[in-house]
C-alpha cells in the first residue's frame, strides 16, 4: 500500500509539475543505484534509464567533489536540471523559453518537500518504490500476522513453545488485533455528483466513503472475513469521522490507493481532493 | 606547370586552420592560467586530439577530475541526442564542496574546477 501510495503521489506531483509549467518537457525521480523511481507520463522508462547510464561515471567519482548536489547542462535549445535530497535524484528537462526561476521554484523548493513529506509519513516506502508500481499491498497489510509468525523458523524447541499458546489462544488473539487496527493512508477523492444529486440516494450515502475493493478485502482478510462496514478517517490535522464504507466503483481509482468522500464530510474533515487521509476499519 | 600550381595552392589552404586552432588552444591556456588566478578556482583541465594541459592545486586528485570531466562532457552530449538540447553551451556538476563547469571550445574540452561559492558566471564570460 505504501509503495503503491508513493507511486500516486509522486506521479501526480510529476504530472502536476508540468501541467504548472509547461516548458518542463520531463520529469522524473531515480536513485543513485540506477534504480528508477518514478517518471511523469511522458518520460519513457527506457530514456530514464539512458540518463541514469550516462551520469553512472559521474557518480562513480562524486567523491572527489563531496558527492553530487545539483547537476546542469544548458544546451542551446534547452537545459537539464539534477538536483539530489538525500540519495534521490529528481531530473527535468526544460525547454529554452522557460522562466529559469520559476522552474527553480518548482524543483529545487517543491518536490523536495513533497518528498519530506512523503518520507515523514511512511519512511521506508521510497527506498522500495520502483518505476511499476508493486501490487504488495497485502504484504503491508499482513505483516502484523507475518510478525507473529516470524518467531517460527528460530529453532525446533521454540516452535514448540509457540503452537501451544497459538492452541490455546485462539479467541484472544484475534481480539488484540482488532483493538489495533491497520491504518492506510489515503488519497481523496471527490464522490461522483451523479450519486449525490440524487436525494434518496444522497441520504443513503451522504455518510458513506468508498474505499479500493483490494483494500476492504485485505481488512476483511486481516480480520478473518468479518465484513467491514465503517471505517475511521483521520487527517493529519488530528480531525476524524466515523462513516460507513463501500467499495469503489468508478475503475479509473481502483489500485490507486484513493477514497472517495462525499463533500459534506470533507467539509466536516476540512479537507479536499488530492489531500491525504489515514482510514482504518470500525471493528466492533 | 599545372602541377607547380596546385601544390602552393593546398598548402596555402591548410596551414591557416592548424594556426586558427592553435591560436584558439593557445589563449584558451592564457585565459584558464589567468582564471586559475582567481578566488575559489582549485584548477583546470584543457584537452583537445593533440594535447592536454592540467593545472591543479591537488595533483592526487588528478585521475578522478580527469574522469569526472571526461564523463561530464560525455553526459552532456548523450543528454543533448535524448531530449534534443541542442549545442550544449556548458554542464555545471556541484558537489558539497566542489563544482565543476565544463564546456568546450572549438576542439578544445575544458574543465575547470571551482570552491563550491566561486562563481562559474565569471568564467563563462571570460571563455565564451
Amino acid at each position: 500500500m505504501d509503495n503503491d501510495l508513493y507511486f500516486f503521489t509522486l506521479k501526480s506531483a510529476l504530472n502536476e509539475i508540468r501541467n504548472a509549467c509547461p516548458e518542463i518537457t520531463n520529469t522524473f525521480i531515480f536513485k543513485e543505484n540506477g534504480e528508477i523511481k518514478i517518471g511523469d507520463e511522458t518520460t519513457p522508462e527506457k530514456t530514464m534509464i539512458q540518463v541514469i547510464d550516462a551520469f553512472d561515471d559521474i557518480f562513480d567519482k562524486a567523491n572527489a567533489i563531496g558527492n553530487i548536489e545539483h547537476i546542469t547542462v544548458d544546451g542551446n535549445n534547452g537545459r537539464v536540471n539534477i538536483s539530489c535530497l538525500n540519495d534521490i535524484y529528481f531530473a527535468t528537462v526544460i525547454s529554452k523559453k522557460a522562466d529559469i526561476n520559476y522552474v527553480n521554484t518548482i524543483t529545487r523548493i517543491l518536490i523536495p518537500t513533497v518528498l519530506r513529506l512523503l518520507e515523514k509519513i511512511c519512511p521506508a516506502s521510497l527506498n522500495n518504490t520502483s518505476i511499476l508500481p508493486e501490487t504488495e499491498s497485502e504484504a503491508k497489510l499482513d505483516s502484523p500476522v507475518e510478525t507473529e509468525e516470524k518467531p517460527e523458523p528460530i529453532t525446533e524447541t521454540k516452535e514448540e513453545k509457540i503452537e501451544k499458546p497459538q492452541e490455546k489462544e485462539p479467541e484472544i488473539k484475534p481480539e488484540q488485533v482488532f483493538n489495533e487496527p491497520q491504518a492506510n493512508q489515503l488519497i481523496v477523492e471527490n464522490l461522483s455528483d451523479l450519486l449525490t444529486r440524487v436525494r434518496l440516494i444522497k441520504r443513503m450515502h451522504s455518510d458513506t466513503v468508498h474505499i479500493d475493493s483490494v483494500i476492504l478485502s485485505q481488512w476483511e482478510k486481516q480480520y478473518e472475513g468479518k465484513k467491514i462496514e465503517e471505517v475511521e478517517i483521520e487527517t493529519f490535522d488530528g480531525k476524524s469521522t466515523r462513516c460507513k464504507v463501500k467499495p469503489i466503483k468508478d475503475a479509473k481509482y481502483e489500485g490507486k490507493g484513493a477514497i472517495q468522500i462525499p463533500e459534506k464530510i470533507q467539509q466536516t474533515l476540512q479537507i479536499k481532493k488530492g489531500e491525504l487521509v489515514r482510514a482504518k476499519p470500525v471493528i466492533e | 606547370m599545372v602541377k607547380k600550381k596546385d601544390f602552393p595552392d593546398t598548402t596555402i589552404l591548410t596551414e591557416p586552420i592548424v594556426t586558427e586552432e592553435a591560436t584558439l588552444t593557445n589563449d584558451l591556456r592564457t585565459n584558464l592560467e589567468e582564471i586559475k588566478t582567481w578566488e575559489g578556482v582549485i584548477g583546470y583541465i584543457l584537452r583537445n586530439t593533440t594535447s592536454a594541459a592540467i593545472d591543479l592545486n591537488d595533483p592526487t586528485k588528478i585521475i578522478d577530475y580527469a574522469i569526472l570531466s571526461s564523463s561530464a562532457l560525455e553526459a552532456s552530449e548523450e543528454l543533448s541526442k535524448l531530449f534534443n538540447l541542442g549545442k550544449i553551451k556548458n554542464i555545471i556538476v556541484e558537489g558539497k564542496e566542489t563544482k565543476v563547469l565544463s564546456l568546450t571550445v572549438g576542439e578544445n574540452r575544458i574543465s575547470i574546477f571551482l570552491e563550491k561559492q566561486a562563481d562559474h558566471e565569471k568564467i563563462l564570460k571570460k571563455l565564451q
